[in-house]
């Protein structure tokens, strides 16, 4: 088989090799097409100096190619994952940080499908009887924990994971939702993260990812979600969303009148490292520079005729494409330089920064309302957990402001269940006045905890008067009481209550550009033209829970024994030992 | 046989006195092992169980200590699946470490122990006695995947390295339990009587702060900006010797317990080999410390798949695909 052709030098054996080769070749390209890779980076400077980098990943595998058992580029534990658990549709996140959604955006696709709760989050819909799903949820949480190097299977037990109905996701009782908002995220999880790549970090855009930069930003968030139905096969979505402060020591620092420069930047800056050309075997390797609407806006009424060299900022290098996003108004909001990365290699390697010529203010468009959570009360039996939410006055700006309008809000919060949440308590203020339940609540849906067996769950659908400037929601809970054995070791930090996710079902976070179609064949701009509708995950709570002092039991028993030992070794001193005759004895040995 | 296996740990730990390090090495010999199960009279496999069962940030040299074990192993041929990591805490991603994603055991950080390649099998609260028992005895829910077991065979050579609090005949884990002696004991006893081992290496490393006249002795103060101490003596000589080895080299294995210089370690190194009966400075580093393997040459095509037991390589394929009761296969 393996003799070179140039030595057997007959001409059938080389046109039987030709003939073979040109069939494995064939077969190679059909494969190939069954199965795809893209990858894609965007990047963006944020309103506080920030830089916000975003890595999208997409694998598929088409129907016929996910039903077999072998692959050319997705990877196998994935596809294996699939047809074990009988997924339909998964989603596993690691963030460290908290997305600041008043800063960087609240009602974008980046801060709707990517801004995540710190920890672990995982939501799995299968495709199975309702029966079989809670067992076939703790086998998948062990598998993923194996998988991902994370201590994912404690969300196995019933205690930590829910099924909501409505409040996450409209689903038919086969969706499981679980957090762990204390995970701790590092490169053990990227690791097995970044091998189901193809190229893993050695080629193309993942080699970016340079571990001690992506760690020290201020929010990083790793990202996988699988889709996979019989018309769809499996696809899958690898992302990784960054904050990271650019390296001011190399932009120049200039204080000027107007405020401060923003810092400059560019990929070397961020990562490390510039991008020596796509991983070969991706489909489309792109990245995308991206301009919000607040500075988009500034540059086209000073009218200069490249966007991407204007007098408040320059791009290093010109872009392969300029697109640019419609919103409803058919009025150009924010724009997408796009750079390919095809045409660069080893040699040729490539670097895109942004040098600030003018300082700038702008903001990111924020969610109709900034929520945010904290608990009221004091000591260790009782508190309550307040939900506020803060108008940022988003619905004016869109439609203008009618009196009778007004805006549905959706609250979904898992509850532990050592945390007795009283539902009935549920007091809802507005502007400051006490509202009855039903002038706001639309639709309630609630589970309560069972002691050592089922978390509380609480799903909400509010309407809030558009005038509304802010509202606040409390519940009263008692803190429960653990067994010794639950504590964990580091018992005296506090529990976590998971994040609560606070949904606007009107107002979508799509984006759309007319300019490119299907045939563009970007997954990251598609996710961004899909129709989210504007999320945001609020602050995970702290609570205190009474501690017993562990080493009690010891200190009893020793002072216990202490006192024992003293009060019986005295007093048979006392009663058996004989002064006089000990002398006696003495005496004696002396005298010998 | 059963009294005979019981024994060696007990002694081992009892031996331990606070302020020493306890380096124990203790094995059957293999005369014994042959006549329990013949087929497996050879040494074939390496595995390696290392844990650090201290949490808390101001424990990062015991998180130094494992990784410097871990990188060591896996240097030295052990592959990750084959490495049972346990660390009860993040140091590298703590926020309170200045070097993100890096964990560093010497003060020119020139080393990084966490590297871009760490595969952290147990981590945080799952660091407990009872997970640590049940890597050992092979013990485990249906559910658990097989990257979290230990499959070894009658054929393995297992290097168990343990750091953390303790004190005599006990070690703490995560501040909250114990690992007594006799639990150890009992769980290599029951896995000898599975065939889950060879011969094991085991290397405890207590440091003992309750005892505040021997604070000072373990630990290496390499304060810099890390802000606490990032490895004990003993580990820091340790990876140092085995920082001049490559997969290739000979060292045996008492050349490594003669570069223990009391002087430099400011403690002294015990080791015991009474159960094991090869000379140590015939046995390399190696066998324990890494994966070696012997090529067997053979004349015809391996037949090893049909026949039953044919060799000791086959044995090592069956029990491992016995071992998957869970059927998680990645």
């Amino acid at each position: 088989m393996a003799t070179p052709p140039t030595l057997s030098g007959r001409v059938l054996f080389l046109s039987f090799l030709l003939i073979l080769s040109s069939t494995v070749a064939s077969e190679s390209a059909a494969v190939a097409e069954e199965e795809e890779f893209t990858e894609e980076l965007l990047l963006r400077p944020l309103p506080d100096r920030k830089a916000l980098a975003h890595f999208h990943f997409r694998s598929l595998a088409s129907p016929s190619a996910a039903a077999g058992r072998h692959h050319h580029i997705f990877p196998k534990a994935i596809s294996q994952l699939v047809q074990k658990f009988h997924i339909s549709e998964l989603e596993l996140s690691f963030t460290q940080g908290r997305w600041n959604y008043e800063q960087w955006g609240g009602s974008d696709p980046m801060s709707t499908s990517n801004a995540k709760p710190p920890g672990v989050e995982l939501w799995a819909v299968f495709d199975l009887p309702l029966s079989e799903i809670d067992a076939t949820w703790k086998n998948l949480t062990h598998t993923l924990s194996g998988l991902f190097c994370a201590s994912i299977n404690f969300l196995e037990s019933s205690t930590s994971f829910s099924a909501p109905q409505w409040g996450f996701k409209v689903n038919e009782g086969n969706l499981r939702y679980g957090a762990l908002p204390r995970e701790a995220v590092c490169t053990e999880n990227l690791t097995p993260w970044l091998k189901l790549l193809p190229c893993r970090d050695k080629a193309g855009i993942a080699s970016l990812l340079y571990r001690p930069s992506i760690y020290k930003g201020y929010y990083h968030s790793q990202k996988l979600k699988l889709r996979s139905s019989q018309a769809l096969g499996i696809v899958l979505d690898q992302t990784l969303t960054v904050v990271l402060q650019p390296n001011t020591a190399s932009g120049k620092q200039r204080h000027s009148t107007d405020g401060q420069l923003q810092p400059n930047w560019s990929i070397r800056h961020l990562f490390n490292n510039k991008l020596s050309g796509k991983c070969l075997v991706s489909k489309s390797s792109r990245i995308f520079l991206e301009i919000d609407k607040g500075i988009a806006d500034k540059v086209s009424t000073s009218g200069t005729d490249d966007s991407w060299n204007n007098e408040f900022f320059v791009l290093s290098s010109s872009p392969d494409r300029v697109i640019e996003e419609v919103n409803d108004l058919k009025v150009q909001s924010s724009i997408l330089y796009e750079y390919d990365v095809n045409i660069y290699s080893e040699e040729k390697s490539f670097d895109v920064g942004i040098t600030w010529k003018l300082s700038l203010l702008w903001s990111c468009t924020p969610s109709p309302y900034h929520t945010s959570r904290f608990l009221m009360g004091s000591g260790n039996e009782r508190g309550s957990i307040a939900l506020s939410f803060l108008s940022t006055n988003l619905q004016k700006q869109i439609s203008g402001s009618s009196d009778d309008c007004s805006i549905k809000a959706v609250i979904f919060q898992v509850v532990p269940w050592y945390v007795k949440v009283y539902y009935h308590s549920l007091e809802i203020f507005i502007d400051g006045n006490r509202k009855t339940i039903s002038e706001v609540v639309d639709k309630i849906h609630v589970t309560p905890s069972e002691d050592k067996l089922l978390p509380g769950t609480l799903e909400m659908l509010l309407r809030f008067p558009c005038g509304m400037q802010s509202a606040t929601l409390t519940l009263d809970f008692d803190k429960g009481f653990l067994h010794i054995d639950e504590y964990p070791p580091d018992a005296n930090q506090g529990f976590d209550i998971p994040s609560a996710l606070v949904s606007f079902p009107e107002f979508s976070s799509a984006r759309s550009y007319p300019e490119i179609d299907s045939s563009f064949g970007s997954p990251l701009l598609e996710d961004f033209q899909e129709d989210g509708i504007v999320k945001s995950y609020t602050e995970v709570l702290l609570v205190p829970l009474t501690t017993p002092d562990f080493s009690m039991p010891y200190n009893v028993i020793t002072f216990t024994c202490t006192v024992l030992a003293l009060y019986f070794g005295s007093l048979l001193n006392a009663l058996r030992r004989r002064i006089g005759e000990e002398e006696r004895e003495l005496k004696k040995a002396g005298k010998d | 046989m059963a009294s005979s296996s019981r024994r060696p740990s007990r002694p081992a730990l009892s031996l331990y006195l606070p302020k020493l390090l306890v380096l124990v090495l203790l094995a059957f010999s293999s005369a014994a092992v042959a006549s329990a199960s013949p087929a497996a009279a050879m040494h074939n496999n390496n595995w390696a169980v290392l844990v650090c069962t201290s949490r808390f940030w101001f424990n990062y040299r015991h998180m130094a200590n494992t990784l410097s074990l871990y990188r060591t192993v896996k240097r030295l041929g052990i592959p990750d699946e084959r490495i049972i990591l346990m660390l009860a805490d993040d140091m590298a991603c703590n926020p309170r470490n200045s070097y993100p994603a890096q964990v560093f055991n010497n003060e020119n950080h020139q080393l990084n122990l966490y590297g871009d390649n760490v595969e952290v099998d147990y981590r945080g609260y799952e660091v407990t006695v009872e997970n640590f028992l049940r890597v050992l005895t092979g013990r485990h829910d249906s559910a658990v995947p097989r990257s979290k077991r230990l499959l070894s065979d009658e054929g393995s050579h297992i290097l168990l390295y343990m750091t953390g609090h303790g004190g005599d005949e006990f070690l703490k884990f995560q501040d909250s339990e114990e690992l007594q002696s006799h639990d150890l004991a009992d769980a290599v006893k029951q896995m000898k009587e599975k065939h889950r081992w060879f011969a094991i290496i085991d290397s405890h490393l207590f440091s003992p702060v309750y005892l505040s006249d021997l604070k000072t002795d373990q630990y290496d103060l390499f304060l810099r900006q890390i802000g606490v101490s990032v490895v004990d003596r003993f580990t820091f000589y340790t990876l140092a010797f085995f920082e001049k080895l490559n997969m290739y080299s000979n060292a045996s294995l008492s050349s490594l317990f003669n570069s223990y210089n009391p002087s430099m370690l400011l403690s002294t190194a015990y080791y015991r080999m009474d159960l094991y009966e090869r000379p140590l400075t015939e046995v390399p580093v190696t066998n324990f410390f890494g994966s070696v393997m012997k090529t067997i040459h053979t004349d015809s095509a391996y037949t090893g798949f049909l026949a039953a037991r044919g060799t000791t390589e086959i044995s090592w394929m069956d029990r491992n695909s016995a071992g998957k009761t869970g059927g998680q296969e990645f």
